[in-house]
């Protein structure tokens, strides 16, 4: 039985899902199926963050599992290094990034969007 | 001393910002919100292309200007108008709204073809809802929405090309959008506004560098022109379909006027847009310079109405027997018939290809100046093909140089400049001069501020002297 995940870039209207097998996808694998599905092609030009609608967090540890069924939103953005976008990482689709050795997955790893992003969050929802 | 939160104005570029492609710039004061551009990037496709509009809130927008029809400026319009929260009123001029049609179904073809999928931005039916929405303005005149003032100024760059003079709330500030201060052989030249702005956005693709100037650079085109003609070779001169190449096919034209024995040597344009939009131009010649208003009167024909120069409907019905002049699109040969005719001239030396427009980073036109040995094919796999051909760039592209733009700096006078539509390193140079220049200034009343902020970096500007200035004044 396919599941799927829906999501949102910021900008856009309407929702898109992504779908899979199982009952749950990983933040990583989550991330390059909207990279692949917009063709948004090798990665190096954005850095490509998710967040939980709900509580506008974001879901920083990619071997994070979304339960089937939830939507979040993505947000494609200027890589902090130009040319060196962390786009890039999911299309070549290596392990999914250290993050989780570091700390727990645990609401505390994830970063709080700022004053800023909030304001813009809150009212795009 | 801290200052109202409503005393900042906000910019922020969601493209543009140290690059040269997709350009989108929020200006945002006093609650008030005006977006200015809506374009994507050459070197990138699909929602890759599109300036960073996850970063804004985009159903706070009230007012879309937008400069001028190049992509890297309009055509994301339909983008936004359809698929983003977008609600705002969107302007540009007369000229502009006529070839936008043309250039964006154009533009949705190419991007359907050269795509696999049908993962396109936008569809024809996007753009026919979208364009119905869109108001022309016409120059010099001020229109105002909701407390936002605007007036349309003559930018030079291509037909229909507009500075935009804003003012919110007190604060006045001019875009330039691209635009040119030489005159060439049909455009209105940059006008400078008579107020004093606040603020000048301004472009900066060429950050310091010098044009040669114009009679020498034609010279140059011309005579490497009848040089590899006569030597049998074929010239390739690839354009973005509107802009310089009407200013090149009028170049073209009178030299062959002026030149009998070349009567045999065919010139083709080879861009079935360029072919729909002459009529555009024909319409407009009453909105562009006196010189080309004169011929049109005295003459009494149509100067775009080329009498050496024929259109090429498409490659299948061109006889690649001999020497050529080919003016073709797209400019930075991404795909298309320039591409398909550089592949195919190439291999052989008497041949030439002559750059004349800006080449954005990452395209195969930016490459080539580089001449490298070999390049790879369109048609995928792998597959190279040789580079014996010359290459020479000659740039014909309707920018400021750093003379002209510092020129346009200080008669505009104002005190903050935000700089946009230019590669990183064009950019800083830009700056570092313009600081240089101004750096006696510097900690006094009139010193001026120069900005470089990359893409969805956040500039703040404190105007409370202003608000001050006018309770103290009522
Ligand atoms: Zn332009
Ligand atoms: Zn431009």
């Amino acid at each position: 039985m396919s599941s799927f995940v829906y999501y949102k870039f910021r900008s856009q209207r309407e929702p898109l899902r992504v779908t899979f097998d199982g009952t749950g996808i990983s933040i990583f694998d989550l991330k390059r199926e909207i990279i692949l599905a917009n063709k948004l092609g090798d990665g190096t030009d954005f850095d490509l963050s998710v967040y939980n609608p709900d509580t506008n967090e974001e879901y920083e540890d990619d071997s994070e599992i979304l339960s089937r069924s939830s939507s979040v939103v993505a947000r494609r953005k200027p890589p902090a290094k130009p040319g060196r976008g962390t786009g890039a990482r999911y299309v070549s689709a290596r392990a999914p990034a250290p993050l989780a050795s570091i700390s727990a997955t645990s609401p505390a790893s994830r970063k709080a969007v700022g004053a800023n992003d909030q304001k813009r969050l809150q009212t795009t929802q | 001393e801290p200052v109202d939160q409503s005393d900042y104005l906000e910019f922020i570029a969601l493209g543009g910002g140290n690059e040269v492609g997709r350009s989108c710039h929020i200006i945002n004061y006093r609650g008030k919100t005006i977006m200015l551009d809506a374009g994507v990037h050459p070197a990138l496709n699909g929602l890759s292309a599109l300036p960073f509009y996850d970063d804004y809130d985009l159903s706070t927008v009230d007012v879309l200007l937008i400069s001028h029809f190049h992509l890297d400026h309009a055509a994301s319009l339909p983008y936004v108008m359809t698929h983003t929260d977008f609600k705002g009123r969107v302007f540009m001029t007369h000229p502009t709204k006529a070839i936008y049609r043309w250039l964006l179904s154009d533009y949705v073809r190419v991007s359907a073809i050269s795509s696999n999928d049908a993962s396109t931005l936008y569809t024809d039916a996007d753009l026919n809802a979208s364009f119905e929405r869109i108001e022309a303005i016409d120059y010099h005149s001020t229109t105002e929405v909701d407390g936002i003032k605007f007036t349309a100024y003559h930018a030079g760059h291509v037909l229909g090309a507009a500075m935009y003079f804003i003012e919110i709330g007190g604060i006045k500030i001019l875009f330039t959008g691209d635009y040119s201060r030489e005159e060439d052989r049909h455009l209105n030249v940059a006008e400078v506004p008579t107020e004093r702005p606040d603020i000048l956005i301004t472009e900066s693709t060429y950050g310091t560098s010098t044009h040669q100037p114009r009679a020498e650079k034609e010279t140059r085109l011309l005579s490497l022109i009848t040089k590899t003609i006569l030597n049998g070779g074929r010239c390739l001169l690839p354009v973005f379909s509107l802009g310089n190449a009407q200013e090149l096919l009028l170049i073209l034209d009178e030299y062959w006027q002026n030149h009998p024995e070349l009567d045999g040597i065919p010139v083709f344009y080879a861009s079935s847009l360029a072919r729909k939009c002459l009529a555009v131009y024909q319409t407009f010649i009453n909105m562009m310079n006196d010189s080309i208003r004169k011929k049109f009167r005295d003459d009494n024909s149509n100067p775009f109405q080329f009498k050496h120069i024929r259109s090429l409907k498409n490659l299948e019905r061109f006889d690649d027997l001999g020497p050529c002049v080919m003016v073709a699109s797209p400019g930075m040969l991404q795909n298309g018939v320039s591409r398909e005719l550089l592949e195919r001239w190439a291999p052989e030396a008497k041949n030439a290809l002559i750059l004349t427009g800006y080449s954005v980073d990452g395209t195969l036109a930016k490459q080539i100046l580089n001449e490298p040995s070999e390049f790879a094919s369109i048609t995928g796999g792998g597959i190279k093909v040789p580079r014996r051909l010359y290459v020479e760039e000659i740039s014909f592209a309707a920018h400021v140089d750093y003379k002209q733009n510092a020129e346009f700096i200080d008669l505009v006078n104002a005190p903050n400049i935000i700089l946009v539509h230019g590669e990183q390193t064009n950019m800083s140079r830009l700056k570092s001069a313009l600081l240089g220049k101004y750096k006696d200034l510097r900690l006094t009343e009139n010193e001026v501020k120069v900005f470089n902020p990359r893409n969805s970096e956040e500039l703040r500007l404190p105007f409370r002297g202003v608000k001050r200035a006018k309770i103290v004044g009522s």
